[in-house]
Formats: structure tokens, sequence, C-alpha cells
């Protein structure tokens, strides 16, 4: 169950990342800001779209890049706090 | 109106516009020429609950929906531009501290943000910098008890009388935000006057000499500063704006309806010379979209939908530019009587151009709001293939 989980979210992430930006493929662990496949402005509204879809709340302890900086942390961090 | 107001929105906005009626509209152009909003004005809108108008009740809030927070916004700016101003920075700071706030900071700041009893200020624009964000090289540096912070800011909106400041910077490269108390020992605040619009918007340059800032008055972590933190600001600072410009817009349009209603040349209305109807046409139009645009976004942020985003860029580049246009277009129409100072559109015309430059310049929003469509259909192609 918690594999089926962390697929959907995974690919829920993915396709909303893919439906803003222009490029064909997204490996799951490409940095999207330092390869510059989005500018900084996205992370705001990937950050939105995280606490929509999966009902989470987004804390200044959350506060770092690096919870969203892959489809792969992402996707980490949305579990993450699912399971808190 | 646009109809998808609800009963309690439309009560609202009725209630703001009649708050402006009596006790902004008719002083605007003398507080205008002063460069002064009297305190006690300020102090009635934080009693009315304007300044914690989005804000939680236990931060002393009103728990007012985003659509509402537009309404407010539009009713102050056609009353006077430059109070919408400051309805603006205390939203921007306000949710900062919301949204990325400690709860200590929360406790201590939100309350008095929301009443009004303090006015906040946010320093992010730089001499040297303008609307490049990224290029800002204030710099914090970590002693190892606290923070070091120096640099300048310029620019910055009610900066003389604001009490707190919400400012960004770097630490070793990395953007950090900060709050910034005013008696703090090393801020140096240096009046801006005599700007073309937006005169009582009490415009400052910041002076940072070493300010020793406490652990405690960090906001959020280094490298999420002009990432996450500022632009949750700018966003709610770009809703104030777009609104605030549509409120003038509507301010220009019921001026040259009533003036070329009343206004007879050789004995006809002006109203029937078919140049002024053009001109009424194109900015009745533009009112509508504006307010289509602003309203749309305003729902989709309540709706936390991440396209918000780029509704809000589109509401404030579309409303501060027909809000220039119709500003023209007014003093047009009035002819001599609209360039004299004692007549409102002088002051929307010269108001007009500020919300073209503030939150981020036209340009700026041109070149966002281009890529995002450029990215669109580069990736509509591809699924098409």
């Amino acid at each position: 169950m918690e594999h089926i989980n962390k697929n959907n979210i995974n690919q829920k992430i993915k396709n909303f990342i893919l439906n803003a930006i222009q490029i064909p493929d997204l490996r799951d662990d490409d940095n999207l800001f330092e390869t510059g496949i989005v500018n900084s402005l996205f992370a705001v509204q990937l950050l939105t779209f995280l606490e929509k879809s999966f009902n989470i709340r987004v804390s200044p302890e959350d506060l770092l890049m690096e919870n969203f900086q892959s489809v792969d942390s992402a996707t980490s961090f949305v579990l993450h706090k699912q399971s808190v | 109106m646009i109809s998808f107001l609800s009963e309690i929105q439309l009560e609202l906005y009725n209630s703001f516009k009649g708050f402006v009626k009596e006790n902004i509209k008719p002083f605007a152009c003398e507080w205008d020429k002063s460069a002064e909003v009297p305190y006690k004005t300020i102090k009635k809108m934080g009693k009315a609950g304007y300044f914690g108008s989005f804000l939680p009740k236990e931060f002393g809030g009103q728990e007012w929906d985003i659509v509402t927070y537009g309404l407010l916004n539009e009713a102050v700016g056609n009353g006077m531009a430059a109070l919408a101003d400051l309805l603006t920075i205390q939203a921007m700071v306000s949710i900062i501290l919301l949204k990325w706030g400690t709860e200590t900071q929360k406790s201590e700041w939100l309350e008095q943000l929301a009443s009004g009893k303090i006015i906040g200020g946010f320093a992010l624009t730089e001499p040297d910098t303008g609307s490049d964000i990224q290029s800002i090289e204030t710099e914090f540096i970590d002693d190892g008890n606290c923070f070091r912070l120096n640099g300048s800011k310029k620019w910055i909106s009610y900066g003389q009388i604001a009490d707190l400041f919400v400012v960004f910077g770097k630490i070793n490269g990395k953007p950090l935000a900060c709050i910034l108390p005013r008696k703090s020992e090393g801020l140096e605040i240096i009046p801006i006057n005599n700007m073309m619009g937006y005169r009582t918007a009490k415009l400052a340059r910041l002076n940072f000499g070493d300010i020793r800032i406490p652990p405690e008055n960090i906001i959020g972590k280094p490298g999420t500063a002009l990432s996450l933190i500022a632009p949750v600001g700018l966003q709610y600072g770009r809703i104030s704006t777009a609104c605030a410009a549509l409120g003038l817009l509507r301010a220009c349009f019921e001026e040259s309806i009533s003036y070329a209603s009343e206004r007879k040349v050789s004995g006809l209305p002006l109203g029937d010379k078919e140049i002024i109807r053009s001109l009424l046409a194109s900015m009745g139009t533009d009112l509508n979209a504006a307010s289509l645009l602003c309203y749309s976004a305003c729902r989709a942020e309540d709706e936390h939908l991440p396209e918000a985003f780029e509704k809000v860029l589109m509401a404030k580049y579309f409303s501060s530019k027909a809000a220039v246009k119709a500003a023209s277009n007014a003093v047009q129409i009035k002819g001599a009587a609209g360039c004299n100072e004692s007549d409102p559109v002088a002051r929307y015309y010269r108001d007009a151009k500020i919300f073209e430059i503030i939150e981020g310049t036209s340009q700026i929003h041109e070149s966002i709001l281009g890529k995002l469509f450029l990215d669109k259909t580069h990736k509509e192609e591809l699924l098409s293939a």
C-alpha cells in the first residue's frame, strides 16, 4: 500500500511539473532549481500544489529547498508530512 | 460589479465604499498636496479591521477571504491609491509572518499589525538592484551569537513611519530574511520626498550599519528567502496593487462619465461627441476586463490553486496598464480642468504610473508571463506530437 501511495504521489508531482514547463521528460532526481529546469518563482507554485493536493501544511521548519528540489525529494517530503 | 460576489462580500464592499466616501475621498487632494495622511485616519482604518483583513481572528484579524481583501483594496484605491499602498505593505509583512514566522514572532507582531498599532515595511529593493531581486547585496554575517546586518534598501514604502521591517539579504550567498524593529541600533532612515505620485507613501532609504539581529528575529532558513518567503509577500502585494489599480480605474470612469454627462459644449453635453464616447467605451471595457481578471485571481488565491500565481501576475499587469490609460483619458476628457491639482484626475494621472512600477514593473511581468505562456504552448505541442 505504501509503495502504491508513493508512486501516486510521485506521478502527481511529476505531472504537475511537466504540465508547467517545457521539457519532454524529467528524471525523479533532477534538481529542478540548480539545473534551471524551473526558475525560483516556481517554488511557490510547487509548494502551493503540494499543500492543496496532499492536504499538508508546509511549516517554517520545512522551509528548506532540499525538500522541494526534485520529484524524489518532494515525494519524500509529502510522505513524511502525511506520516506525522 | 461582478456577479459572483456573495451577499456578505457585497455587503462588506458597500461598507468599504461608505468608509472611503466619508473618511478618505473628500480629503485625498489635500493630503496629497501636503504629502501627509493624518494618523487618525490610519487609526480609523485599523479600527475598522482593514489591516487585518485576511488574518485569523486569533491574531486580531477579520478572516475575510481574498476576494473581500481585493474589494477592500479596490474601494480604498478608488479613494486614494497611496493609502491603498499602506494596505499593500501591511499585508505583505503580515502574510510573511503568518506563513513563515515562528509562533513567537506571530504572537509578538501580528495582532499589532492587524490593529494598525504598528506599521510594517517591506525592505527588499536596493539602490543598485531595482526589480532584479536575486542580485541584492545586503549581507548577514553570523558572529556565533547573533547575526550582523549591513547594506542599504531604497524606495521603501512607508519606511519613514514603519515600526517594523521585514528585511531581505544574503548570508554566505544564500538569501535570508529577518525582522528588524525600527528602534534597532544602527538603523538609519532617510526620507525620500518629492515623488511624482503616491506622495503620501512616506518612502525612505534604509541604511544598515552593523545591526545586531538576534537569531529569534530570523524568518525561515537560509536559501529560501527569495524563492519562498518574498514571493508569498509579493503575491499579496500584487493582489493589493492590482485591485487598487482597478479602484483608480473605476474612479477615472466615474469622474469621466459624470463630467461627460454634465459638461455642456455649445449647449450640448460633452458625451454627445463621438470622440468622448470612444474614450468612455475603451475605459468602461477595460474596467470590466480588469475587474474579471482581479477577482478571478483573488478566487484562485482563495482556492489555493497553483495557477493563482499566473492569474495574479496578469491581473496586476493588466489593471496597472489600464489604470494609466484611463487616467490619461480622464485628464483628456476634462481638458485644462483635469490638469489642475485641485481636480482628482490630476492625482489619478500621477498615481496611476506608480502601479506599473511597484511590486514588479510591467516589463518584469511581461518577461515572466511571456515565458509562462511560451512554456505552456511548447508543452501542448509536445503532447500533441
